[in-house]
Protein backbone atom coordinates (compact mmCIF):
# COMPACT_ATOMS: atom_id res chain seq x y z
CA UNK A 1 0.00 0.00 0.00
CA UNK A 2 0.96 3.20 -0.96
CA UNK A 3 1.42 5.80 1.82
CA UNK A 4 -1.12 8.72 1.34
CA UNK A 5 0.09 11.99 0.52
CA UNK A 6 0.76 14.71 3.27
CA UNK A 7 -1.81 16.76 2.58
CA UNK A 8 -4.73 13.92 2.95
CA UNK A 9 -3.01 12.97 6.51
CA UNK A 10 -2.89 16.38 7.61
CA UNK A 11 -6.51 16.69 7.06
CA UNK A 12 -7.67 13.47 8.45
CA UNK A 13 -5.70 14.77 11.45
CA UNK A 14 -7.55 17.83 11.88
CA UNK A 15 -10.94 16.59 11.23
CA UNK A 16 -10.01 14.15 14.36
CA UNK A 17 -8.31 17.56 16.66
CA UNK A 18 -11.93 19.04 15.38
CA UNK A 19 -13.95 15.82 17.04
CA UNK A 20 -11.94 15.81 20.33
CA UNK A 21 -12.80 19.50 20.87
CA UNK A 22 -16.19 18.74 20.30
CA UNK A 23 -16.24 15.88 23.17
CA UNK A 24 -14.05 18.06 25.22
CA UNK A 25 -10.47 16.42 24.99
CA UNK A 26 -7.97 19.27 24.76
CA UNK A 27 -5.37 16.72 25.02
CA UNK A 28 -5.95 14.62 22.11
CA UNK A 29 -7.23 17.75 20.40
CA UNK A 30 -3.89 19.19 21.05
CA UNK A 31 -2.00 15.96 19.80
CA UNK A 32 -4.13 15.82 16.32
CA UNK A 33 -3.77 19.21 16.44
CA UNK A 34 -0.11 19.19 16.34
CA UNK A 35 -0.02 16.10 13.62
CA UNK A 36 -1.90 18.06 11.34
CA UNK A 37 0.18 21.14 11.01
CA UNK A 38 3.33 18.85 10.69
CA UNK A 39 1.81 16.83 8.16
CA UNK A 40 0.61 20.44 6.01
CA UNK A 41 4.19 21.91 6.92
CA UNK A 42 5.69 18.86 4.83
CA UNK A 43 3.13 19.18 2.47
CA UNK A 44 3.57 22.90 1.82
CA UNK A 45 7.41 22.75 2.17
CA UNK A 46 8.19 20.10 -0.36
CA UNK A 47 7.36 22.14 -3.37
CA UNK A 48 9.02 24.96 -2.29
CA UNK A 49 12.30 23.14 -1.85
CA UNK A 50 12.33 24.02 2.23
CA UNK A 51 14.35 21.19 3.82
CA UNK A 52 12.62 19.80 6.54
CA UNK A 53 14.58 16.70 7.64
CA UNK A 54 12.41 15.10 9.77
CA UNK A 55 12.89 17.29 12.68
CA UNK A 56 10.26 19.40 14.65
CA UNK A 57 12.74 22.39 14.80
CA UNK A 58 12.61 22.78 11.55
CA UNK A 59 9.35 22.64 11.04
CA UNK A 60 9.45 25.18 13.29
CA UNK A 61 11.51 27.90 10.78
CA UNK A 62 9.95 26.09 7.79
CA UNK A 63 6.77 28.30 9.10
CA UNK A 64 8.50 31.36 9.48
CA UNK A 65 9.93 31.18 6.14
CA UNK A 66 6.60 29.59 4.35
CA UNK A 67 5.47 32.92 5.82
CA UNK A 68 8.19 34.75 4.55
CA UNK A 69 8.01 33.78 1.16
CA UNK A 70 4.08 34.97 1.22
CA UNK A 71 3.00 31.07 0.92
CA UNK A 72 0.93 31.56 4.55
CA UNK A 73 -0.90 34.31 4.89
CA UNK A 74 0.65 33.98 9.07
CA UNK A 75 3.40 33.23 10.37
CA UNK A 76 2.54 29.86 12.57
CA UNK A 77 6.60 29.27 13.64
CA UNK A 78 4.92 30.19 17.11
CA UNK A 79 1.74 28.12 17.23
CA UNK A 80 4.06 24.98 15.93
CA UNK A 81 6.38 25.74 19.06
CA UNK A 82 3.40 26.02 21.39
CA UNK A 83 1.87 22.90 20.49
CA UNK A 84 4.99 21.12 20.60
CA UNK A 85 5.12 22.41 23.83
CA UNK A 86 1.87 21.22 24.91
CA UNK A 87 1.41 17.64 23.28
CA UNK A 88 4.90 16.74 24.77
CA UNK A 89 3.34 18.16 28.18
CA UNK A 90 0.67 16.01 27.78
CA UNK A 91 2.26 13.03 26.36
CA UNK A 92 5.07 12.20 28.39
CA UNK A 93 4.30 14.45 31.65
CA UNK A 94 0.63 13.21 31.64
CA UNK A 95 -0.43 16.94 32.16
CA UNK A 96 -4.12 18.19 31.82
CA UNK A 97 -4.70 21.04 29.80
CA UNK A 98 -7.71 23.28 30.07
CA UNK A 99 -9.13 26.00 27.57
CA UNK A 100 -7.12 28.86 29.48
CA UNK A 101 -4.07 27.64 28.12
CA UNK A 102 -4.80 27.42 24.98
CA UNK A 103 -7.16 28.98 22.16
CA UNK A 104 -8.19 25.72 20.73
CA UNK A 105 -10.54 27.55 18.23
CA UNK A 106 -8.09 30.03 16.98
CA UNK A 107 -5.83 27.13 16.76
CA UNK A 108 -7.63 24.84 14.55
CA UNK A 109 -8.73 27.60 12.58
CA UNK A 110 -5.15 28.36 12.46
CA UNK A 111 -4.10 24.98 11.20
CA UNK A 112 -7.12 24.61 8.81
CA UNK A 113 -5.42 27.60 6.98
CA UNK A 114 -2.09 25.54 6.62
CA UNK A 115 -3.92 22.76 5.11
CA UNK A 116 -5.92 24.29 2.98
CA UNK A 117 -3.18 26.59 1.33
CA UNK A 118 -1.57 22.54 1.58
CA UNK A 119 -5.22 21.19 -0.74
CA UNK A 120 -4.74 24.20 -2.72
CA UNK A 121 -1.43 23.66 -3.53
CA UNK A 122 -1.31 20.25 -5.28
CA UNK A 123 -0.63 18.43 -2.05
CA UNK A 124 2.57 17.05 -2.92
CA UNK A 125 5.23 15.70 0.05
CA UNK A 126 4.14 12.24 0.60
CA UNK A 127 4.98 10.65 3.39
CA UNK A 128 8.77 9.18 4.34
CA UNK A 129 11.39 9.26 6.37
CA UNK A 130 11.32 9.61 10.31
CA UNK A 131 10.56 12.12 13.00
CA UNK A 132 13.08 13.34 15.67
CA UNK A 133 11.93 13.37 18.95
CA UNK B 1 48.93 14.64 66.56
CA UNK B 2 47.95 16.25 62.85
CA UNK B 3 44.21 17.17 62.11
CA UNK B 4 42.94 14.73 58.97
CA UNK B 5 40.22 16.61 56.44
CA UNK B 6 37.87 14.19 55.05
CA UNK B 7 36.78 15.33 51.55
CA UNK B 8 33.47 13.73 50.31
CA UNK B 9 33.59 13.33 47.04
CA UNK B 10 30.12 13.19 44.45
CA UNK B 11 29.12 9.86 43.24
CA UNK B 12 26.49 9.78 40.72
CA UNK B 13 23.62 7.73 42.77
CA UNK B 14 22.76 4.12 41.53
CA UNK B 15 19.78 3.26 39.91
CA UNK B 16 18.04 1.48 43.09
CA UNK B 17 15.73 3.24 44.83
CA UNK B 18 18.04 4.20 47.78
CA UNK B 19 20.59 5.47 45.34
CA UNK B 20 20.46 8.73 46.24
CA UNK B 21 19.52 8.46 50.32
CA UNK B 22 22.64 6.62 50.35
CA UNK B 23 24.93 9.42 49.39
CA UNK B 24 23.20 11.19 52.49
CA UNK B 25 23.86 13.70 53.89
CA UNK B 26 24.05 16.07 50.68
CA UNK B 27 25.86 18.59 52.61
CA UNK B 28 27.59 21.99 51.36
CA UNK B 29 31.08 20.09 50.37
CA UNK B 30 29.49 17.01 48.83
CA UNK B 31 26.77 19.38 46.50
CA UNK B 32 30.17 21.35 45.80
CA UNK B 33 31.92 18.63 44.65
CA UNK B 34 28.61 17.61 42.11
CA UNK B 35 28.50 21.03 40.63
CA UNK B 36 32.77 20.12 39.71
CA UNK B 37 32.06 17.15 38.68
CA UNK B 38 28.92 17.99 36.55
CA UNK B 39 30.89 20.92 34.78
CA UNK B 40 33.18 18.48 33.75
CA UNK B 41 30.84 15.68 32.70
CA UNK B 42 28.67 18.40 30.70
CA UNK B 43 32.28 19.95 28.77
CA UNK B 44 32.51 15.90 27.68
CA UNK B 45 29.21 15.04 26.75
CA UNK B 46 29.03 17.78 24.39
CA UNK B 47 29.81 18.18 21.06
CA UNK B 48 31.47 21.91 20.45
CA UNK B 49 28.23 22.67 18.28
CA UNK B 50 25.91 21.54 21.35
CA UNK B 51 28.25 23.32 23.72
CA UNK B 52 27.33 26.87 21.83
CA UNK B 53 23.49 26.35 22.39
CA UNK B 54 24.51 25.23 26.19
CA UNK B 55 25.84 28.09 26.77
CA UNK B 56 23.41 30.39 25.13
CA UNK B 57 20.74 29.07 27.34
CA UNK B 58 22.51 29.18 30.25
CA UNK B 59 23.07 32.45 29.77
CA UNK B 60 19.18 33.48 28.80
CA UNK B 61 18.65 31.53 31.97
CA UNK B 62 20.97 33.73 34.42
CA UNK B 63 19.56 36.48 32.80
CA UNK B 64 16.32 35.67 33.91
CA UNK B 65 17.42 35.12 37.20
CA UNK B 66 16.72 31.09 37.26
CA UNK B 67 18.04 29.39 40.54
CA UNK B 68 19.35 26.88 38.79
CA UNK B 69 19.70 25.45 35.30
CA UNK B 70 20.57 21.05 34.54
CA UNK B 71 21.64 19.45 31.48
CA UNK B 72 19.58 16.50 31.34
CA UNK B 73 18.25 13.38 29.61
CA UNK B 74 20.55 11.19 26.84
CA UNK B 75 22.87 14.11 26.41
CA UNK B 76 23.94 14.35 29.90
CA UNK B 77 24.10 10.46 29.95
CA UNK B 78 26.31 10.45 27.20
CA UNK B 79 23.96 8.41 24.95
CA UNK B 80 22.48 10.66 22.12
CA UNK B 81 21.42 9.17 19.35
CA UNK B 82 19.70 9.98 15.60
CA UNK B 83 16.13 10.88 17.64
CA UNK B 84 17.94 12.48 20.76
CA UNK B 85 16.28 16.32 21.99
CA UNK B 86 18.59 18.61 24.08
CA UNK B 87 17.04 18.55 27.32
CA UNK B 88 17.27 21.33 30.10
CA UNK B 89 15.81 21.51 33.72
CA UNK B 90 15.41 25.27 34.67
CA UNK B 91 14.46 26.27 37.82
CA UNK B 92 13.33 29.95 37.09
CA UNK B 93 11.39 31.28 34.67
CA UNK B 94 11.01 30.10 30.71
CA UNK B 95 13.68 31.45 28.31
CA UNK B 96 12.72 31.60 24.86
CA UNK B 97 14.97 29.55 23.07
CA UNK B 98 13.14 29.11 19.12
CA UNK B 99 15.91 31.02 17.54
CA UNK B 100 18.57 27.92 18.43
CA UNK B 101 19.70 25.90 15.65
CA UNK B 102 18.14 22.34 17.69
CA UNK B 103 15.48 19.98 18.83
CA UNK B 104 15.67 21.28 22.54
CA UNK B 105 12.96 20.23 25.24
CA UNK B 106 12.90 22.80 28.12
CA UNK B 107 11.02 21.87 31.75
CA UNK B 108 10.75 24.63 33.83
CA UNK B 109 9.33 24.89 37.63
CA UNK B 110 10.20 27.36 39.92
CA UNK B 111 11.73 26.00 43.17
CA UNK B 112 8.75 25.35 45.58
CA UNK B 113 6.74 23.48 42.28
CA UNK B 114 10.03 21.70 41.55
CA UNK B 115 9.88 20.56 45.72
CA UNK B 116 5.88 19.52 45.03
CA UNK B 117 6.63 17.74 41.61
CA UNK B 118 9.54 15.69 44.00
CA UNK B 119 6.97 14.83 46.59
CA UNK B 120 4.01 13.88 43.93
CA UNK B 121 6.64 11.16 42.17
CA UNK B 122 7.41 13.07 39.33
CA UNK B 123 9.80 11.25 37.76
CA UNK B 124 11.46 13.80 35.32
CA UNK B 125 11.91 16.03 38.82
CA UNK B 126 13.55 12.89 40.16
CA UNK B 127 15.55 12.45 36.89
CA UNK B 128 17.04 16.03 36.98
CA UNK B 129 18.14 15.44 41.14
CA UNK B 130 19.73 12.07 40.61
CA UNK B 131 21.62 12.06 37.18
CA UNK B 132 21.18 15.38 35.74
CA UNK B 133 24.30 17.82 35.03
CA UNK B 134 24.27 20.26 36.82
CA UNK B 135 25.39 23.24 34.89
CA UNK B 136 24.46 26.19 37.58
CA UNK B 137 22.67 26.58 40.82
CA UNK B 138 21.81 29.17 43.05
CA UNK B 139 21.27 26.49 46.11
CA UNK B 140 17.41 26.09 44.83
CA UNK B 141 18.41 22.18 43.38
CA UNK B 142 20.75 21.60 46.50
CA UNK B 143 17.74 21.94 48.84
CA UNK B 144 15.58 19.99 46.72
CA UNK B 145 18.13 17.36 46.29
CA UNK B 146 18.90 17.23 50.26
CA UNK B 147 15.18 16.99 50.87
CA UNK B 148 14.76 13.86 48.16
CA UNK B 149 17.60 12.22 49.88
CA UNK B 150 16.57 12.84 53.74
CA UNK B 151 12.84 11.28 52.86
CA UNK B 152 14.30 8.75 50.51
CA UNK B 153 11.36 10.31 47.98
CA UNK B 154 10.75 8.04 45.36
CA UNK B 155 8.81 8.80 41.40
CA UNK B 156 5.50 7.20 41.64
CA UNK B 157 4.61 4.44 39.12
CA UNK B 158 0.87 4.44 38.87
CA UNK B 159 1.60 7.85 38.03
CA UNK B 160 4.10 6.35 35.39
CA UNK B 161 1.66 3.46 34.33
CA UNK B 162 -1.46 6.01 33.14
CA UNK B 163 1.06 7.85 31.26
CA UNK B 164 2.02 5.45 29.61
CA UNK B 165 -1.63 3.62 28.95
CA UNK B 166 -2.87 7.25 27.62
CA UNK B 167 0.29 7.23 25.26
CA UNK B 168 -0.50 3.58 24.10
CA UNK B 169 -4.26 4.56 23.08
CA UNK B 170 -3.25 7.73 20.89
CA UNK B 171 -0.20 5.78 18.95
CA UNK B 172 -2.53 3.08 18.82
CA UNK B 173 -4.87 5.43 16.76
CA UNK B 174 -2.22 7.47 15.08
CA UNK B 175 -0.67 4.00 13.98
CA UNK B 176 -3.99 3.31 12.34
CA UNK B 177 -4.06 6.79 10.32
CA UNK B 178 -1.32 5.74 8.21
CA UNK B 179 1.00 8.34 9.19
CA UNK B 180 4.21 6.56 9.99
CA UNK B 181 6.64 9.00 10.56
CA UNK B 182 4.31 10.42 13.56
CA UNK B 183 3.12 6.82 14.37
CA UNK B 184 6.91 5.96 15.16
CA UNK B 185 7.87 8.37 17.22
CA UNK B 186 4.58 8.51 18.76
CA UNK B 187 5.29 4.35 19.44
CA UNK B 188 8.94 4.81 20.41
CA UNK B 189 7.55 7.30 23.14
CA UNK B 190 4.86 5.07 24.07
CA UNK B 191 7.38 2.10 24.99
CA UNK B 192 9.71 4.54 26.61
CA UNK B 193 6.66 5.41 29.00
CA UNK B 194 5.93 1.75 29.49
CA UNK B 195 9.92 0.78 30.76
CA UNK B 196 10.16 3.57 32.79
CA UNK B 197 7.01 2.62 34.39
CA UNK B 198 8.17 -1.07 34.73
CA UNK B 199 11.30 -0.26 35.91
CA UNK B 200 9.95 2.46 38.69
CA UNK B 201 7.76 -0.43 39.78
CA UNK B 202 10.24 -3.02 40.43
CA UNK B 203 12.74 -0.23 42.20
CA UNK B 204 14.78 0.51 39.33
CA UNK B 205 15.66 4.23 38.31
CA UNK B 206 14.93 4.79 34.40
CA UNK B 207 18.03 6.21 32.78
CA UNK B 208 18.63 8.10 29.17
CA UNK B 209 16.16 6.29 26.89
CA UNK B 210 18.95 4.42 24.77
CA UNK B 211 19.65 3.11 28.42
CA UNK B 212 16.95 1.69 29.16
CA UNK B 213 16.76 -1.63 26.86
CA UNK B 214 19.64 -2.95 28.88
CA UNK B 215 17.75 -2.08 32.55
CA UNK B 216 14.62 -4.04 30.96
CA UNK B 217 17.06 -6.87 30.21
CA UNK B 218 18.94 -6.88 33.57
CA UNK B 219 15.08 -7.53 34.68
CA UNK B 220 14.30 -10.56 32.48
CA UNK B 221 11.78 -7.96 30.51
CA UNK B 222 13.40 -9.13 26.86
CA UNK B 223 10.46 -8.38 25.02
CA UNK B 224 10.14 -4.70 25.45
CA UNK B 225 13.58 -4.39 25.55
CA UNK B 226 13.89 -5.67 21.88
CA UNK B 227 11.06 -3.75 21.22
CA UNK B 228 12.59 -0.44 22.18
CA UNK B 229 15.67 -1.22 20.58
CA UNK B 230 14.39 -1.42 17.59
CA UNK B 231 12.15 1.82 17.96
CA UNK B 232 14.65 3.57 18.71
CA UNK B 233 17.97 2.34 16.51
CA UNK B 234 15.61 0.71 13.48
CA UNK B 235 13.51 1.39 10.98
CA UNK B 236 10.30 -0.28 12.08
CA UNK B 237 7.25 -0.70 9.24
CA UNK B 238 3.83 -0.14 10.46
CA UNK B 239 3.33 -3.92 11.45
CA UNK B 240 6.58 -4.22 13.41
CA UNK B 241 5.37 -1.07 14.88
CA UNK B 242 1.84 -2.65 15.84
CA UNK B 243 3.63 -6.06 17.80
CA UNK B 244 5.69 -3.22 19.67
CA UNK B 245 2.50 -1.77 21.03
CA UNK B 246 0.85 -5.50 21.69
CA UNK B 247 3.89 -6.32 23.83
CA UNK B 248 3.96 -2.80 25.73
CA UNK B 249 -0.30 -3.53 26.53
CA UNK B 250 0.26 -7.20 27.65
CA UNK B 251 1.66 -5.54 30.28
CA UNK B 252 0.05 -2.36 30.54
CA UNK B 253 -3.08 -3.95 30.37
Amino acid sequence: MSPKAKVVVAREHLTKARQETDGGDLRDAVQWAFASLEAAIDALAAPHAIAIDEKHWRRTAAAKELYERGVLPKDLSDLHQELNHFRKAVFYEGEDLNAEEIEIEETLADVETAVSIAEDDGGLGAEDGEKES
Amino acid sequence: MTATTLTRTWREPAATRDGLARLAPLDGELWASRLLTDRRCATRQQTADLARITAEVRSRARHLGAAALVLTGSTARGRRSAVSDLDYHVIGARPRLDDLPAEIDLYCDEPAEFLTKLERGDDFAHWTVRHGCVLFDSGALHEAAAYAADRDLWPDPERKLRQARRALDFAERLLASDDHAASHEQVRGALSLTARWWLLAHDVFPLARAELPAQLAMLRQPALARALQAAIHDRPDTEDLSAFLAVARSLTG
